[in-house]
């Protein structure tokens, strides 16, 4: 066979019938000392490899490497993760929790190994590869389905066309051909461009108006695919709703609904006014304090009753500063039963809410004020004591003393939202209390207890 | 020539000294390319058509269901308060496990050397597959928030600032589904490499032959290829055989970490395993049977094969009838009075009928198969393997709902009822499954013609070992 023509081919190919004849073939062409060789046949061949001389692979490094790299990706992702970027406390495991790291290792060498082996096959076969010139002969379509074949590579330093062809055709090959270069154009065809390419476009839009709404503004409200949390559905208290027959937001309370307050409903007991004879004086006023007050049930009641404080206020600033001008028909008395549990009840609600401010003797000493003190608050004024003679209860009446615990007054804030109506009368006993108890005489002591006093002092 | 000519042989028999056939009737290497590829390649038959319109149809249900859902939220399923995890986790465990069984039969049975599941394999890691694709469906949606699934990947996220949380058994079993189903995947891929290529040079038509010149990446069955491919095999399916392993003992610990009575049990993890290769053989042969004999397979699914994947079955239902009991007698010797009411519930409760129809599906009906006579006619063996299909849904549900309904706190108890939701997505993910595996019929290679030709050369030089002794 002339130079020529050895250019064009690649090798020569012999079809074989049977397992038995392509080995017996395969060990004769090796004998005759050719190295280049390779069968193709539609299954793993038994004893193929030693009859070519085929070396082992290295494919299990590979997968070994792909392994390893697996699990200490895995490690290092999950303790920086979970241990050191963003450090996770879980069940009081300590923050490397190596055991409950196990499983995603686990997983993800396996993952990669398996990687390792795949891709590890496919690159050492050096496939993917679509051209190739073996395919050129048609008979060859059968190397994958019954057909066995042995191929001599032109490149094998004994090569030498016709010589190979006599030994395969003497080694029992069905038929043997020369394998020619692959003619058929290898480019891929047109109509593929042309479709990536409109693909390609297509597949831009979407982030060429997300860019666009990147840079530029627009008073339309955001555009939401999906609304998550974005929009409370809860309504405001005036608005309308289909949820209810009547449209109605507010639901009115349902019939025979209980106030939840012990205190009962009344007027005069929450408000600390007299309320018929402030009726009397000014008709007005107290319309609007009953309307105001009714509508809250009991507890609620303080913020509607700040008109009440209001106009004490307004009145005694309206005074000028020595005679406040208060004329509200004030309940003169507790209304409620004053006995010792009442006394304590007063005690605690006082040392929990007053005392701050006012000091647990009243005397406006809290600590509030020795820190305002402290750090020279410049706004600060100081609590009043509460053992002033314009205070105490033959000047100061004890329904206003309920009505600057409920509304405040002028620095000091409003406690009705706070303490019940009860605990507030309670207050004011206790208040009393405390006004005698810091000028009191030995002979304001029941007899009885005269020596327990002395005791304590 | 090569001709396997064993017509009419019963390879069920077992004959001293002797291999079994597992390859029948006339058989040589080019027979078996033509009745592989003959199905792929003729167009399809009327019963192939309607069962697909079939499952199309309720896979086309399923997905408009999934939109119903993302758009409503997950209200419209049965889960309230206390069964938060009701049908659709149900269901994800239900298909995972079935998904045991095709890298089981490749990969575990491959290394022992079992020859005979050549011809069974390939479909059984194509349903693997398809099993995997509807389990993770049921995950993805039962997050609610489903278009946000992704924050389920360990990515730099902008929004959220922080990691996914690693040392819970719910995230494990994010990386052991999504590894589960990759491997799976390239394993069921690499063994079609060499067979898509025998369908690229059968193909007559110019599209088909790209098609399938593509998927076979361009394979010629040189024996240098074949040698590293077969290692690749090999090594895939050790890395296979441990995977399968820990995927469903990391589901298990979805329960077994919690501390929900009845779930909180360290034997979780075998008898789930178990459990999905009991459920996983009996969907295979639920497959195999109407497949082989619609598409005239049995000389290469015989009835040898059938009655190998009945003794598996049979071994791991009694496995799993055990773990049942020693669930039992744990909470009676455990002595723990939340554990052991919780087992009297399951028995005796409100969800009595689904424990015992579990019972009699998963402990009673596999055990027919002590009869020869079971475990050969494959009419008797595919009711069985539906009861079997039908036990392990139970199995799930029993586990799920029955704990869930019936917390420590006597006042939180409830009973779960499924909604039509629900209903429509079971039998659409069937539909799902049914429509992917009827597809790979038609396109793909459903038997390992290359290995079953190995088979046959192997049991041909066997046959001639005989001849020559004699
Ligand atoms: C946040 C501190 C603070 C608390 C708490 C507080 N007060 Fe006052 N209180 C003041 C201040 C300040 C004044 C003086 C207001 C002014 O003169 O502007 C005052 C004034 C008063 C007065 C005099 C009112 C008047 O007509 O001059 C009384 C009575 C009084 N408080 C009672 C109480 C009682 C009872 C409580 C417990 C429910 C209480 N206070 C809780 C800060 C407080």
């Amino acid at each position: 066979m002339s130079d020529s023509n050895n250019q064009s081919t690649h090798g020569m190919m012999a079809e074989f019938d049977s397992v038995d004849s392509l080995l017996a073939a395969a060990r004769r062409i090796r004998d005759a000392g050719y190295t280049k060789i390779d069968a193709y046949t539609p299954f793993a061949v038994h004893g193929i490899d030693d009859a070519l001389g085929i070396k082992p692979t290295k494919l299990p490094w590979i997968t070994l490497t792909g392994g390893v790299i697996g699990a200490l990706t895995a490690l290092a992702m999950q303790i920086w993760m979970n241990s050191i970027n963003y450090p996770y406390i879980i069940s009081g495991k300590p923050y490397i929790s190596l055991p409950a790291f196990i499983p995603v290792a686990f997983e993800l060498t396996i993952l990669f190994a398996s990687f390792g082996s795949f891709f590890g096959m496919l690159a050492l076969n050096r496939l993917p590869r679509f051209s190739n010139p073996v395919f050129t002969n048609p008979r060859f379509d059968l190397a994958t389905d019954d057909k066995f074949f042995l191929y001599v590579d032109a490149k094998d330093a004994r090569y030498d066309g016709e010589g190979v062809a006599r030994l395969l055709g003497d080694s029992g090959a069905a038929s043997v051909d020369p394998v020619v270069e692959d003619e058929t154009p290898t480019e891929v065809p047109k109509i593929f461009f042309t479709l990536a390419g409109v693909l390609a476009m297509v597949a831009i839009i979407p982030v060429l108006v997300v860019a666009m709404m990147r840079v530029t503004t627009s008073s339309q409200p955001r555009f939401h695919v999906f609304y998550d949390m974005d929009f409370s559905p809860a309504k405001d208290a005036q608005q309308v709703t289909t949820l209810f027959a009547d449209g109605r937001v507010m639901r009115p309370d349902v019939p025979g609904t209980v106030i939840r307050s012990e205190d009962g409903f009344d007027i005069d007991f929450q408000t600390g006014v007299d309320m018929e004879a402030l009726a009397a004086m000014d008709p007005a006023r107290a319309e609007h304090l009953v309307r105001l007050v009714a509508q809250a049930p009991a507890d609620e009641a303080a913020p509607a009753d700040e008109a009440a404080g209001d106009q004490v206020a307004d009145a005694q600033a309206a005074g000028g500063a020595s005679e406040p001008v208060d004329n509200t028909p004030w309940l003169q008395d507790n209304p409620l039963e004053v006995d010792a549990e009442l006394l304590a009840t007063g005690q605690e609600k006082f040392n929990i809410y007053c005392a701050v401010c006012h000091g647990v003797s009243g005397r406006g000493t809290g600590l509030v004020h020795l820190r305002a003190q402290r750090i020279q608050s410049p706004t600060w004024v100081q609590p009043s004591s509460l053992h002033q003679d314009i205070l105490y209860a033959n000047n100061y009446a004890d329904g206003k003393l309920f009505s600057v615990i409920t509304n405040g007054i002028r620095k000091m804030p409003g406690y009705g939202a706070q303490i019940s109506a009860s605990d507030r009368w309670a207050i004011v006993a206790y208040v009393r209390a405390l006004q005698l108890s810091q000028n009191a005489e030995e002979s304001d002591v029941p007899a009885g207890q005269r020596a327990a006093v002395a005791q304590a002092e | 020539m090569a001709i396997a000519a064993t017509t009419g042989l019963d390879n069920t028999v077992e004959r001293p000294g002797e291999r079994a056939p597992l390859v029948l009737g006339n058989t040589t290497y080019h027979t078996i390319t033509e009745s592989v590829s003959s199905i792929a390649e003729q167009p399809p038959s009327k019963l192939w058509v309607l069962g697909f319109l079939v499952s199309a149809s309720l896979a086309s249900m399923f997905g408009l269901l999934i939109a119903y859902l993302i758009y409503n939220g997950v209200g419209v399923w049965g889960n309230r308060d206390p069964v938060f995890w009701g049908w659709p986790i149900v269901n994800f465990v239900f298909w995972v496990g079935i998904g045991h069984a095709g890298t089981l039969i490749s990969a575990i049975l491959f290394l022992f050397r079992q020859e005979w599941r050549t011809s069974i394999n390939r479909a059984a890691e194509a349903m693997t597959i398809f099993a995997v694709v509807c389990a993770g469906t049921f995950p993805g949606i039962h997050v609610g928030r489903a278009w946000l699934a992704y924050w389920l990947a360990p990515y730099p996220s902008l929004n959220l600032w922080m990691w996914p949380q690693f040392r819970s058994p719910l995230l494990w079993d994010v990386f052991a589904v999504s590894t589960y189903g990759t491997v799976s995947l390239l394993f069921w891929y690499m063994g079609m490499v060499p067979d898509l290529a025998t369908f690229r040079d059968r193909s007559k038509n110019k599209w088909r032959r790209m098609a399938y010149g593509i998927l076979a990446l361009g394979w010629c069955g040189s024996s240098r290829h074949w040698m590293r491919y077969e290692k690749a095999y090999a090594l895939l399916a050790a890395l296979a055989a441990p995977l399968v392993l820990s995927v469903h003992t990391i589901v298990s610990f979805d329960f077994a970490v919690s501390q929900v009575p009845g779930w909180h049990t360290t034997i979780f993890p075998p008898y789930f395993v178990a459990g999905a290769i009991f459920s996983g053989f009996a969907m295979v042969l639920t497959l195999m049977i109407p497949s082989r004999s619609i598409f005239k397979l049995e000389h290469l699914i015989t009835v040898r094969h059938l009655e190998n994947m009945c003794k598996i079955i049979l071994a791991t239902g009694s496995i799993v009838g055990l773990a049942y009991g020693t669930e039992f007698f744990i909470a009676w010797y455990g002595q723990v009075p939340a554990e052991q009411f919780a087992f009297i519930n399951r028995a005796f409760g409100p969800y009595w009928w689904a424990y015992w129809t579990m019972i009699t599906c998963n402990v009673i009906s596999p055990q027919l198969f002590w009869f020869k006579r079971m475990r050969t006619d494959p009419v008797l063996i595919f009711i069985v393997t539906i009861f079997v299909n039908i036990g392990m849904w139970f199995e799930r549900f029993v586990i799920v709902i029955t704990s869930l309904s019936r917390d420590y706190l006597p006042s939180a108890w409830g009973y779960f009822s499924p909604t039509w939701v629900d209903w429509g997505m079971l039998i659409g993910s069937f539909g799902l499954f049914f429509t992917l595996f009827m597809l790979f019929c038609r396109f793909m290679p459903i038997i390992n013609m290359a290995e079953t030709k190995a088979t046959l050369a192997h049991q041909l030089r066997h046959a001639s070992h005989h001849v020559t002794e004699h």
